[in-house]
């Protein structure tokens, strides 16, 4: 009897481990064709990126500041994304809010990133977004409305997630 | 007759833990579909995050000695009902020396500060480095944010969290939170 409890416990714990090692990482889904507010932003290398000029093609924007730890958590994982989508035509833009280009360049030793980083400095273009807290990211349909919202960190290179992704092509 | 929703009062599980590394201690409230994870910040912690933004000394130091916390809230989607979690931390409750009070949100320490005491960009860090006052959570998501209790260092508190679970109150407690010590107590 005690060794058939052992093992019934060790079922349950191995389940337990596998579901934690392949976690699903869910986006929600956006209802009711919202258009996500546009903006025009530099990124560190200087270039303007305008949102409606990635139309045509989905767009991931991550709102993130480099003192906050989930952020910092997740874009090992949205890097290697991006190297994945890149040339599938879906475009990736992280947008800072509220550093300046020494602050994200000093960041960027430790986590690199080879996705464009757009400085919202003064906070104006996080505010026109309905976002309450940092890290959060949307999935813009190549329409221009707002498809998915993912509150908090997710590991990025996720296939369940980059699928979801690549049906809105 | 109207008739005001009951809040459904939690047994919730509350698990303490305590770092070996740092020996910071955390306490993990689960319950349904909500998860709030509160962990010690020490003053330093706080006063080398402000030190980085443009705030006066007299700032640091009042932000520092607020018994901060990590707090991180999650709909952690256990039940598999796929409802919605939101919570409204004006609505929580913490018992210190036998009074009640809520605790001290993003919007009083804004409003409590000139533009020589945090410049905007400092505000900025606020606005939105302490935790959202009202949020909304579907099944995975959360958020990770500062909280401040107001009180000193080393202070023990008992928390009242509240929330709403696919549109049904509910409330649970958090008993003998301790904010952590400053310096000068570590010795």
């Amino acid at each position: 009897m005690t060794v058939m409890k052992t093992w019934q416990g060790l079922v349950v714990l191995l389940a337990v481990l596998t579901g934690a090692a392949h976690a699903e990482q869910n986006m929600t889904a956006i209802p009711g064709k919202i258009m996500a507010p546009d903006f025009a932003l530099q990124d560190t290398g200087g270039k303007t990126h305008r949102l409606s000029d990635y139309r045509g093609k989905p767009v991931i924007i991550n709102f993130w500041t480099t003192w906050c730890p989930p952020c910092r958590e997740e874009l090992p994982s949205m890097n290697r994304a991006w190297h994945l989508l890149e040339k599938e035509g879906i475009a990736m833009l992280a947008l800072n809010m509220g550093e300046d280009e020494d602050t994200i360049f000093i960041f960027s030793a430790d986590y690199p990133t080879d996705f464009p980083i757009l400085m919202d400095q003064s906070g104006e273009v996080i505010e026109q977004w309905p976002v309450k807290g940092l890290p959060t990211t949307y999935v813009i349909a190549p329409d221009g409305t707002i498809a998915y919202r993912a509150i908090g960190s997710r590991e990025w290179d996720d296939k369940a997630l980059l699928d979801a992704v690549r049906a809105l092509k | 007759m109207l008739i005001a929703p009951v809040a459904f009062v939690a047994h919730a599980q509350v698990q303490h833990s305590v770092n070996e590394e740092n020996g910071l201690q955390k306490w993990h409230f689960i319950e349904g579909d909500i998860e709030i994870e509160l962990v010690q910040r020490l003053p330093d912690q706080s006063r080398a995050l402000f030190m980085n933004h443009e705030f006066s000394r007299d700032v640091i130091e009042d932000l520092a000695l607020s018994c901060m916390t990590q707090t991180i809230i999650r709909n952690s989607g256990k039940s598999g009902s796929g409802q919605a979690v939101s919570i409204d931390l004006t609505q929580w409750r913490m018992q210190h020396n036998g009074k009640t009070s809520g605790i001290k949100l993003k919007e009083q320490w804004l409003a409590s500060w000139s533009d020589e005491q945090a410049s905007p960009a400092a505000k900025l860090v606020i606005r939105w480095g302490l935790f959202p006052t009202q949020q909304e959570y579907l099944p995975d998501d959360y958020n990770w944010g500062l909280t401040t209790f107001g009180i000193p260092p080393g202070s023990v508190f008992d928390l009242e969290v509240s929330w709403q679970e696919g549109g049904k109150p509910r409330s649970g407690k958090i008993s003998n939170i301790v904010c952590a010590p400053d310096v000068d107590k570590l010795k």
